[in-house]
C-alpha cells in the first residue's frame, strides 16, 4: 500500500511482485505470481494520471494471493485461482476506496490556504510523515483483511465452484485476452502500432514452435 | 546565490521519493514538495527564521507533477529561491506543473512501467522462474526509476528559470515512439502466447483460443472502457458456476 503513491513507488506494490511475495510468505511463490500476473494484465489499464481515482491492484493482489496460496485445494487448482482472481478484482474495490478515505483524510492534515501561517517546518514534516504512516496501516490492514475474508470465501465455496479446469481456464484466458487488447491503445492503437504489434505475433508464434 | 552543498541536493532527492506521502484533493502533492524542499531552504535562510517559516508555508500550497519529474522542479527551484523574488518562483512553480505532470504520465506510467509489466510477463509466459521475473521487473524498473529522478534533479539544477524552455529540446517523442513501438511488439508476443494457454497450461482447447482471438481484438477496439464490462463479467460467470455448486 505505502510503495504504491506514498514511499518510495519502487513497483514493489504492482500486483506481479505483492502477490509473488504474499504467495512466498505461505510457501508457494510461483502460485503467487501466476495469481499476481493475472491481477497484472487486469491493471495494465490503470492509469494512475492527475486526481484520478482507480482500484487499488496491488494489496488486493496480495491478499487473493495469501488466501489463495493457503487454501488447500481438494480439486483442480484451476477453478480455485478463477475464484481467487475474482476475489482481487473485487476486493481492489474496496482498497481503491480506502486510498480515497485516505486522500479526504489528508485535506484535513496538511497545511491550506489561510491555515498555511500557523503551520510550522516542523509540523510540515511531522504531517507528511504522518499521512505517510497512515497510508501504511491503510495498506497493511487491506491486504491482512483482504486475505482473512479470502481465506474464509475460498474455503467455503472452494468445493462449490462447479466450472471444470478447462471451463476455468477458458474464462480467465478470454478474460485476460481482452484486457491485454485493452492495453494497445496505451502505445498508440492498432492503426500506428499494427506493425509492431504484428512483429510481436510472429516473435510470440516462433518462440512457441521453437519451445 | 547561495552554492548547495552535495548532501542538501541529496537530502532533496532522497525526500523526493517520498514527495506523495500527504496526497490529498485540495494541495495535490504540495506538502510534499514543501517536505522534499525542507533540507534545501534550510541551508539557504539560515539564520533568518522568519523568511525561512515564510518560504516553506509558500512551497506548501498546492503542486502537482509526476513524482518522478518532481526533482526537476525541486533543483529549478533550489536554483531559484537564492536568486529571485517569491513571486517569480511562484509563477514558475505555477507554469512547470502541467507540462511535468503530463510528460511523466506520458513516458512513465503509460510509457516505461507497461514496457517493463510486458516485458516481465513474457518472461513468465515463457517458463522463466518466479525469482527471474519479479527480480528482473524490480531492477530493470528501478534502474529507469532512479535514473529518471536522479537526471531530472541535474536537469533542474542546471537550467534553473530556463527549464520550461529547455524541457522543449528533450526528444521526448522520439523516445515516447520507441517505447510504444517496443510496447506493441511485446503486446502481440504476450498475447501469441497467452492464447496458447502459457502460463497456466501448455495446450488449449480451439475454442478457447478463437474466443481469445475475438476478445483480444474487442478489446484492442475498446480499450479501457472493456475493463468494467470484462470484471463484471467473469465475475458473473464464477458467481454462477458457484450458485450451480451450491444448489446442486
Amino acid at each position: 500500500g505505502l510503495d504504491a503513491t506514498s514511499f518510495p513507488q519502487a513497483m514493489f506494490s504492482r500486483p506481479l511482485i505483492a502477490a509473488t511475495l504474499a504467495g512466498w510468505a505461505f510457501g508457494r511463490p510461483g502460485a503467487g505470481l501466476l495469481l499476481g500476473a493475472l491481477v497484472e494484465i487486469f491493471s495494465l489499464v490503470i492509469l494512475p494520471f492527475g486526481a484520478a481515482r482507480y482500484p487499488e491492484s496491488g494489496t488486493a493482489a496480495a491478499a487473493a494471493a495469501a488466501a489463495y496460496t493457503a487454501t488447500e485445494h481438494t480439486g483442480p487448482p484451476e477453478p480455485l485461482l478463477l475464484l481467487a482472481l475474482v476475489f482481487a478484482l473485487a476486493w481492489e474495490q474496496v482498497a481503491g476506496a480506502s486510498v480515497i478515505f485516505t486522500r479526504r483524510l489528508n485535506e484535513r492534515l496538511v497545511p491550506y490556504g489561510t491555515s498555511t501561517r500557523n503551520f510550522s517546518a516542523r509540523q510540515v514534516a511531522q504531517r507528511h510523515l504522518l499521512a505517510m504512516a497512515i497510508d501504511f496501516v491503510r495498506g497493511g490492514w487491506a491486504v491482512v483483511l483482504g486475505a482473512l475474508i479470502g481465506v474464509v470465501l475460498l474455503r467455503v465455496f472452494e468445493g462449490s465452484l462447479q466450472a471444470s479446469p478447462g471451463l476455468s481456464i477458458g474464462l480467465i484466458l478470454t478474460a485476460t485476452a481482452t484486457m491485454l487488447g485493452c492495453a494497445l491503445p496505451l502505445f498508440g492503437g492498432f492503426r500506428q502500432r499494427w506493425l509492431s504489434l504484428g512483429l510481436g505475433l510472429l516473435c510470440g508464434t516462433l518462440l512457441l514452435v521453437l519451445k | 546565490m547561495t552554492v548547495l552543498p552535495r548532501r542538501v541536493l541529496a537530502a532533496t532527492l532522497l525526500r523526493s521519493f517520498a514527495i506523495q506521502g500527504s496526497w490529498n484533493y485540495r494541495t495535490l502533492i504540495g506538502c510534499g514538495f514543501a517536505f522534499a524542499l525542507l533540507p534545501v531552504l534550510r541551508t539557504i535562510y539560515n539564520g533568518r527564521p522568519d523568511e525561512y517559516q515564510a518560504a516553506v508555508q509558500r512551497h506548501a500550497a498546492v503542486f502537482n507533477s509526476h513524482p518522478y519529474l518532481a526533482p526537476m522542479a525541486l533543483g529549478a527551484v533550489s536554483v531559484l529561491e537564492s536568486s529571485e523574488s517569491p513571486e517569480v518562483v511562484e509563477r514558475f512553480k505555477s507554469a512547470v506543473r502541467g507540462s511535468l505532470g503530463s510528460l511523466g504520465d506520458r513516458l512513465i506510467w503509460a510509457g516505461f512501467r507497461p514496457l517493463c509489466v510486458l516485458l516481465a510477463l513474457s518472461a513468465l509466459m515463457l517458463g522463466a522462474s518466479w525469482f527471474f521475473v519479479t527480480g528482473g521487473f524490480l531492477v530493470l524498473y528501478n534502474v529507469g526509476h532512479v535514473a529518471t529522478r536522479v537526471w531530472a534533479l541535474r536537469f533542474g539544477l542546471r537550467h534553473g528559470k530556463r527549464l520550461g524552455e529547455q524541457l522543449r529540446t528533450v526528444p521526448v517523442e522520439r523516445v515516447q515512439h520507441v517505447m510504444q513501438s517496443v510496447g506493441a511488439f511485446l503486446l502481440g508476443t504476450c498475447l501469441v502466447l497467452l492464447l496458447a494457454g502459457r502460463p497456466f497450461t501448455q495446450e488449449t482447447s480451439l475454442p478457447w483460443t478463437l474466443a481469445g482471438i475475438v476478445a483480444a481484438a474487442i478489446g484492442m477496439s475498446f480499450g479501457a472502457r472493456c475493463r468494467m464490462p470484462v470484471v463484471l463479467a467473469i465475475s458473473a460467470a464464477a458467481l454462477i458456476s458457484l450458485a450451480v455448486g451450491v444448489l446442486a
